[in-house]
């Protein structure tokens, strides 16, 4: 008791006195980024030959899968850009490279790695992976003038009122609208819900599917929430789903519970329809204990950013093929994201002729720009969020194989 | 199939693992008055080295359950040296405060150490899935796991009763824990007493993962904090010292986190446990089953 009480109290003063100063200099700088722009073209030529982009992400700890495949993508990015002679502002080319800083999962350590780039005059960043650890630092990039592209931090609420923030994989109220819309479509009318209330990306999830099932008139039988994202037990949430009847559970959690816990408890519960996840779903497979019984995994479906099968365009299909070369394995969402989120900052330096934080800020805001990236060509609406498609993936599991299959179903999208 | 059975249920898969737990903290506190905070990070110990011998024993074609009697060797040779390295030369010179704090050192050191392993790693963990069965009665299912995690406390629990009661050295962890000077004088040797709690307590730990990741299969190097917590109130709740109060404790703890996200709301369910904790120390402050004069085993 003492030791949880201590880390809270801890935790609780940093965050209090970090985000006092980030909100005392917060307006300054976003204030005038078009007229620092004119300057910083000549001024903040980055020194040297290379330019830094910063990078964040939970390389260790439970969400470990999405900050280290992250960290793979935007090497395998920076990789090929200064194979292809680097990043031209002027007539000068520059070589990128990395400074990685593992947040753990933590908001805490989140703010640190913010911190600590900022004070090494990093000016690009990447990250972090959730939307929990990203919220915690935009204020700060924000103030600093710190370009700050998230991969994978979904909730809505990140970029809106951020200038500085941008993000290269859908949002929250884009996948729970997807996901209510697949469930219209297959004819489910029964719909459950099992999420964490105390989660920004479960509980903004959770706002959107159900706001967006409300339109498309789906009946939600029965909504559940558990104390905290790291829960073990989800057996009492699903006897309520088997007892309201419902067909079809939406479940906005992440790979580390569905694969021990959730999936195989909801199945002894007695559920046996289908269970929908959002992004966070994906790696599943690599959480799912020896010994299981595979065919809970059955119809455990999810909304992804991204798919290999479905990938058709020249860049998708290059990426594809030069991250199986290199690392031997076929690439993920966050491969995918983190990779375009090195593109992204390419094309806008070279738009602005500059690698100042600022410059580049202003480049990325232009809405008319499209990306050609791995995970689609979109470009950013007025928030700084993409404007793209989703995929549809769901596990299987054949009665003899040794493990379960992830299929790409379809592409999802809400016209 | 009733709502009302279901929650039961779960409660006591909740709570089998609770009690388990609790009845290593009992024990240690009930010999020599320390609360172990280090124990729930000794089920973390027991978690990973089953992570690594369940798979190596069924390879060899022995049942993957076998291998708790490695991790038990494991854990009490860790709980051994945490003894000789950290609480005993702190128990010479200091008072309880000084112990207590020494177990809070002694469970973030271990759990960092953990994580600085590579082999450990501090990324998570999922082990080998050991009794994964359901039992069918009707409409009503409990799994197996629960079940021997319920029978396997209430085996320890007489079993150490017993050889509290009955057993040599169980007698002299009786003496040493009534009055430590009078046993030195009656030539028990204290510190020998004391390390074969903490073995024992620590080998109770290794028994009580191999529960826990049948029914949770996931090991972290973190997993034994929160644990530890609900497994000390547990301890407490049914009167820390007392064997059958820490099974007691530990049960009703899982069934009231159950009944509350039943019943009332998952958020809520930390809330009821220790509310209920602070009323049952208002009316009975030694807990359920405990003594009010000294604790014994």
């Amino acid at each position: 008791m003492k030791k949880r009480f201590l880390s809270v109290l801890l935790t609780g003063t940093l965050a209090l006195s970090l985000t006092a100063c980030g909100a005392a200099k917060e307006a300054a700088p976003a204030a005038e980024p078009a007229a620092e722009t004119a300057e910083a073209t000549e001024a903040a030529a980055p020194e040297g030959d290379t330019i830094t982009l910063g990078l964040i992400g939970p390389m260790t700890g439970s969400l470990a899968v999405y900050g280290t495949h992250i960290q793979s993508g935007a090497e395998l990015a920076i990789e090929q850009i200064n194979a292809d002679g680097g990043v031209k502002i002027g007539d000068k080319a520059y070589m990128l490279t990395t400074e990685v800083k593992d947040d753990q999962g933590d908001s805490t350590e989140c703010l640190n790695s913010i911190n600590a780039l900022v004070s090494d005059g990093i000016s690009l960043v990447i990250g972090s992976a959730t939307s929990g650890c990203t919220s915690a630092i935009t204020s700060v990039a924000n103030s600093e003038g710190v370009c700050l592209i998230t991969p994978s931090g979904t909730s809505d609420s990140l970029t809106t009122t951020m200038d500085y923030v941008f993000r290269t994989c859908f949002k929250d109220s884009f996948q729970g609208e997807l996901a209510a819309k697949y469930a219209k479509d297959e004819g489910f009318s029964k719909i459950g819900i099992v999420y964490c209330s105390a989660d920004t990306y479960s509980a903004g999830l959770r706002d959107a599917f159900t706001a967006a099932a409300g339109k498309l008139g789906l009946e939600i039988v029965a909504e559940e929430s558990v104390a905290s994202m790291a829960e073990v037990d989800y057996s009492n949430q699903f006897n309520k789903m088997v007892s309201a009847g419902a067909e079809l559970v939406f479940t906005p959690f992440y790979y580390d519970v569905m694969g021990p816990y959730l999936v195989p408890q909801a199945r002894q519960a007695g559920f046996s329809g289908v269970l929908l996840g959002a992004d966070g779903v994906d790696n599943t497979e690599t959480t799912i204990p020896d010994g299981m019984d595979l065919s809970v995994y059955n119809d455990v479906l999810f909304v992804n950013h991204y798919a290999t099968e479905l990938a058709t365009s020249d860049v998708s299909s290059k990426f594809v093929t030069t991250y199986t070369d290199k690392y031997g394995e076929t690439p993920n969402n966050f491969d995918a994201l983190g990779y375009d989120a090195v593109l992204v900052y390419k094309a806008a330096m070279e738009k602005a002729g500059s690698a100042d934080g600022a410059a580049v800020q202003a480049a990325l805001a232009d809405t008319s720009v499209v990306y050609d990236c791995a995970s689609g060509t979109f470009s950013f609406d007025e928030t700084g969020t993409p404007i793209k498609t989703g995929v549809l993936v769901g596990y299987s599991y054949e009665a003899g194989a040794s493990e379960v299959t992830k299929t790409a179903i379809k592409v999802l999208s809400v016209e | 199939m009733s709502t009302f059975m279901q929650f039961i249920t779960t409660g006591l898969r909740l709570g089998s693992v609770y009690a388990l737990i609790a009845l290593g903290y009992t024990m240690v506190y009930g010999i020599i008055k320390l609360i172990n905070f280090a124990h729930g990070d000794f089920i973390m110990v027991g978690g990973y080295t089953l992570f690594f011998t369940i798979p190596a024993f069924m390879k060899l074609g022995l049942p993957g359950w076998a291998a708790v009697f490695i991790a038990i060797i494991v854990c009490a040779v860790v709980g051994m040296l945490v003894e000789l390295l950290a609480y005993r030369p702190v128990r010479k010179r200091g008072n309880n405060l000084t112990s207590l704090i020494t177990a809070i050192a002694m469970s973030f050191i271990l759990e960092n150490l953990a994580q600085a392993i590579p082999a450990i790693g501090p990324d998570p963990r999922v082990p080998y899935m050991l009794f994964n069965n359901d039992i069918k009665i009707g409409s009503f299912s409990i799994s197996v796991a629960t079940l021997i995690t319920i029978v396997v406390s209430a085996i320890i629990m007489i079993g150490l009763y017993q050889f509290t009661q009955k057993t040599k050295i169980g007698r002299a962890m009786r003496c040493v824990s009534e009055d430590k000077q009078a046993a030195v004088l009656m030539g028990i040797n204290v510190n020998k007493v004391i390390i074969i709690t903490f073995a024992i307590g620590a080998g109770l730990a290794a028994v009580a993962a191999l529960m826990y990741i049948a029914q949770y299969p996931k090991v972290t190097t973190t997993m034994g904090a929160t644990l530890g917590i609900y497994a000390f109130v547990s301890a407490v709740l049914g009167g820390i010292g007392s064997l059958p109060g820490a099974m007691l404790g530990g049960i009703i703890i899982g069934i009231v986190q159950s009944g509350t996200s039943t019943y009332i709301s998952s958020s809520m369910a930390d809330t009821f446990v220790y509310l209920i904790l602070i009323v049952v120390l208002m009316v009975k402050p030694a807990g359920i089953l405990g003594k009010n004069i000294g604790e014994k085993v």
